[in-house]
């Protein structure tokens, strides 16, 4: 009978011990499936050809506005200054946002041509953490891409990337807060409208 | 009487002179006895080449504190622990993002401070998250000169 308990409370520990080991290892999952679904979306024949830039762009979006909280990665560049804005005026930066960014990094993610994405490590602090990703091309170049994640009720999203040790919300802080203590938010909206204009013709 | 008086005298100088030079050498030492309230916070960094402990932390170009110590992170060896001791009037949120960079090009390194819009401030002994490592000049040359080379 004693033994029979001593099996029995040895599995449970081993299932959690189990458990755990799995656990630690979700996030780079949840990044893994976004990132293999946009390198499958960026190898597919199919889209690779000129004509198909609408629906590839469309696929793209899907798959990364899953994982990435453009809110949140708003917010962050705003700092103190998103408080000060109405919930319009929010949405309204955001949808900018995020089409400043799609455009800026489409044309390097569909320049992809089988690059190799290496998951390094992942680092957990109980509601965040940060999944460190290398990039190795067919020349040997090393890269590193970094994604920080918030837990946001039991959902990982990213809230930041980090390329070669360089913040894309730290980049955006910078440049959207000097423009919103020199002149305020019409002149952001107006610049990101520009701005998006301005990368689409290209 | 008198010779008492005047020994008294010069004793009271030498007092008052030891004391400026007590002053001097603390002010000049950087030494914060009498310096206000401080608290201290950490970040990891995955390098901080060329940071050295005393290095100013800014925010906005204006000193709030300074690194008190830098040690390789004990959980895992690899990353770079430092310690800042932060004015105790400047509040920091929780979603800072603390950045190692230069003074000009090629002068001293410095922690940066920008801050973000979390309601959350970080607590005395507290973790800055969000971090950027030195930037490392002659590396990011090398690959821009590396990747034109097609």
């Amino acid at each position: 009978m004693k033994i029979k308990l001593l099996i029995i409370y040895g599995m449970l520990v081993c299932f959690t011990f189990a458990r755990e080991a799995v656990a630690n290892n979700s996030v780079t999952e949840e990044v893994k499936k976004t990132v293999d679904e946009v390198v499958r979306i960026v190898s597919d024949k199919e889209m690779k050809k000129p004509g198909a830039k609408q629906e590839r762009r469309a696929a793209l979006r899907n798959a990364i506005g899953s994982l990435f909280d453009y809110e949140a990665m708003t917010k962050r560049a705003m700092g103190a200054n998103w408080k000060k804005l109405s919930t319009s005026q929010k949405s309204e930066l955001t949808g900018l946002f995020m089409t400043l960014l799609e455009n800026s990094y489409a044309n390097k993610i569909e320049s992809y041509n089988n690059e190799k994405v290496v998951y390094v490590r992942e680092d957990l602090d109980k509601e965040y953490a940060e999944v460190k990703t290398k990039i190795i091309t067919t020349k040997h170049d090393e890269y590193s891409v970094d994604y920080r994640l918030m837990n946001e009720k039991g959902k990982w999203r990213v809230y930041d990337v980090v390329i070669e040790g360089i913040s894309l919300v730290s980049n955006y802080r910078s440049q959207f807060g000097q423009i919103m203590n020199d002149k305020g938010y019409d002149e952001l909206i107006s610049k990101l409208q520009a701005k998006n204009k301005e990368i689409k013709k290209r | 009487m008198k010779k008492a008086s005047l020994e008294t005298i010069v004793g009271i100088f030498v007092l008052i002179g030891l004391v400026c030079l007590a002053y001097l050498s603390i002010n000049l030492g950087k030494m914060e006895i009498f310096g206000g309230d401080h608290y201290q916070v950490y970040a990891d960094f995955d390098s901080v080449s060329g940071l050295k402990t005393g290095a100013f932390v800014e925010v906005a170009g204006v000193q709030v504190g300074k690194v008190s110590r830098i040690i390789l992170d004990p959980r895992n060896g690899d990353k770079a622990r430092v310690y800042m001791q932060i004015q105790g009037g400047t509040k920091l949120q929780d979603d800072v993002i603390a950045s190692v960079r230069t003074s000009g090009i090629i002068g001293d390194k410095f922690i940066q401070l920008k801050p973000g819009g979390s309601d959350k401030l970080i607590a005395d002994g507290g973790r800055i998250r969000d971090t950027e490592a030195s930037v490392n000049l002659e590396e990011l040359i090398s690959k821009y000169i590396h990747g034109q080379v097609k």
